[in-house]
């Protein structure tokens, strides 16, 4: 038994050593930790992994996601998906997102925030506490989420219109920042700062995700 | 007399044109208060996926940081030395290092082949030349998020901004080009054609930018007054990267890696009177260079020979070599 507990502690400390030698944990872009799932499309979704592999979604299902994923609907088509741990996404038609991430020593836990650059579309997004703080970039904007419902819609030149519908979102652009509360909306254009927040009909900006949530 | 002010008033818009190469006007925000730091020397040695860090007086290494990513290629330093941001060509990601803990906090992810970053002149983001994307990222150097890509030409590899801050240049290897940002706008007002696979750009010391083209074998000057290509000179194969100094009293001069001599070329500064001064026989395949405040020390890489030379500008004698990683790109100085 002891002799057993030895090996147990020696195999531990070639393993902390082997870390500690390795200088922790690299961040790599590798795709081999599922980051979500694909859970159900109306139409089609479309996801491209990092190798171009494409893979397709239509109804209900279970498709992992992972990180350096490209995901797209086409016209008519909504899809909704999970990301870990416990971050529901809704994306309309014609929307393009890529699931990334960015590590920062000074987040808790594992330092990891997620992020979904939209390049064009909609999205719905309904963010966690703690490590399930949530970013939507966009070609103009940021959106950072933990606690809070919100909608965002990218048009022409990356313009994007933020709606939050629960809790506070913070809302920034290269030339200022905005918190933007429930029931209130956000415009960020190219060369110019977010507007100041006014007052919005939340429930009629997602109602489109009513059919894919189902 | 004249030539004495002459020399000192130059020499003194070198130091300033140094600190702005170093990235703005501002301190960045928050952060820790401490001591001034020593004059340091930084490397990125992209296959070796760190920075190596050199005292810039003993010129000896007194660490490595682990970039925490691949392919780590070029660099930018905060006016405050606090903070290092790294490009990762093959992550096409950021790293944020802290330069007193020589400590990578931050890896963000900017877009596919990050190639360079250059600090905005308040320091307060990060804009970052993604290759493969044709974007340019603008990072928040506080909270590391992205705030905003904006679509350039194709391949850009240089990025420099104007004294004013009112126009970002930036180099695209595909068109050939120097593209001119509206920082106010965040629009491309112009494209000037400047030749064969332009790469590195530079702020120089009469504000003129400076850019060279790898694929030929000339450098070019920018006047941001007119936005046009007023100049260029032939300087050999491969021309990387420039930094400016001075001679003695003969300056400031222009100090132009070229990597298929194995030398520094060093032109006269002056755009109206370009011409070639001095050839220094460097190290095998030299890519990187960077001065020092005065324009007395100049930090050249070699991507081959995998070391730092220190050359002194007034006798153009080397000072020192120093191993780094392996295949150094880029090194910037920051310190007095």
């Amino acid at each position: 038994m002891s002799s057993r507990l030895g090996g147990l502690v020696l195999a531990w400390a070639l393993g902390a050593a082997l870390v500690a030698v390795m200088g922790g944990p690299r961040i790599a872009a590798a795709q081999g930790q599922p980051v979500g799932t694909a859970q159900n499309a109306v139409g089609t979704l479309v996801i491209v992994r990092t190798d171009g592999i494409e893979h397709r979604l239509q109804g209900k299902g279970s498709l992992p996601l992972y990180e350096g994923d490209v995901l797209r609907t086409e016209p008519a088509s909504q899809a909704l998906i999970q990301l870990r741990p416990g971050t529901p996404v809704a994306l309309n038609e014609k929307t393009t997102i890529k699931i990334l991430s960015r590590w920062d020593k000074s987040v808790a836990g594992s330092g990891t925030v997620r992020i979904l650059r939209v390049s064009r579309g909609e999205l719905w997004a309904k963010a966690g506490s703690g490590e399930r703080l949530l970013e939507v970039e966009t070609p103009a904007s940021v959106v950072s989420g933990r606690d809070a419902e919100f909608d965002v819609k990218v048009g022409e030149d990356g313009q994007s219109a933020l709606t939050v519908v629960q809790g506070t979102a913070d809302f920034g652009t290269p030339f200022g920042q905005c918190a933007v509360r429930s029931g209130t909306a956000s415009v960020g254009a190219r060369g110019a700062a977010c507007t100041a927040p006014q007052a919005a009909n939340a429930a009629a900006a997602i109602g489109w995700k009513q059919a894919v949530s189902q | 007399m004249h030539v004495t002010q002459t020399a000192r008033s130059t020499r003194f818009a070198l130091a300033a044109i140094a600190l702005a190469a170093l990235g703005g006007c501002a301190e960045m925000q928050g952060k820790e208060a401490e001591e001034p730091t020593r004059p340091r020397v930084f490397v990125a040695n992209e296959s070796s996926n760190t920075v190596t860090v050199v005292d810039g007086e003993t010129f000896t290494v007194v660490g490595t940081v682990d970039a925490r990513n691949h392919a780590t290629h070029d660099l930018a330093v905060s006016r405050d030395g606090r903070w290092l941001f790294a490009t990762n060509l093959a992550s096409g990601r950021l790293s944020a290092i802290n330069t007193r803990a020589m400590e990578t906090v931050a890896s963000i992810a900017t877009g596919d082949r990050a190639h360079v970053v250059t600090l905005t002149n308040d320091n307060r983001q990060a804009w970052v030349a993604n290759i493969g994307d044709n974007t340019i990222s603008i990072v928040d150097t506080t909270t590391f998020r992205i705030l905003g890509t904006i679509a350039v030409g194709k391949g850009p590899t240089g990025l420099t901004f104007s004294r004013d801050g009112r126009f970002a240049y930036v180099s695209n290897q595909g068109d050939k080009t120097v593209e001119v940002i509206d920082t106010a706008s965040h629009r491309v007002v112009k494209a000037i054609p400047v030749g064969t696979n332009p790469h590195f750009l530079v702020l120089g010391p009469d504000g003129r930018i400076w850019g060279t083209n790898t694929g030929g074998t000339d450098i070019y000057v920018i006047d941001p007054a007119t936005q046009d290509k007023i100049a260029s000179i032939n300087v050999g194969p491969s021309p990387q990267q420039i930094a400016f100094g001075f001679k003695g009293l003969q300056g400031p001069n222009a100090y132009v890696t070229v990597a298929g001599l194995n030398r520094v070329v060093v032109l006269s500064a002056d755009p109206a009177n370009l011409r070639i001064l001095e050839q220094i026989d460097v190290g095998q395949r030299p890519n990187g260079i960077s001065g020092n405040r005065e324009g007395t020390r100049l930090f050249v890489v070699h991507e081959i020979s995998n070391d730092l030379k220190v050359i002194d500008t007034g006798s153009s004698a080397v000072l020192a070599t120093v191993p780094v990683g392996r295949k150094p790109i880029r090194v910037v100085f920051h310190g007095s």
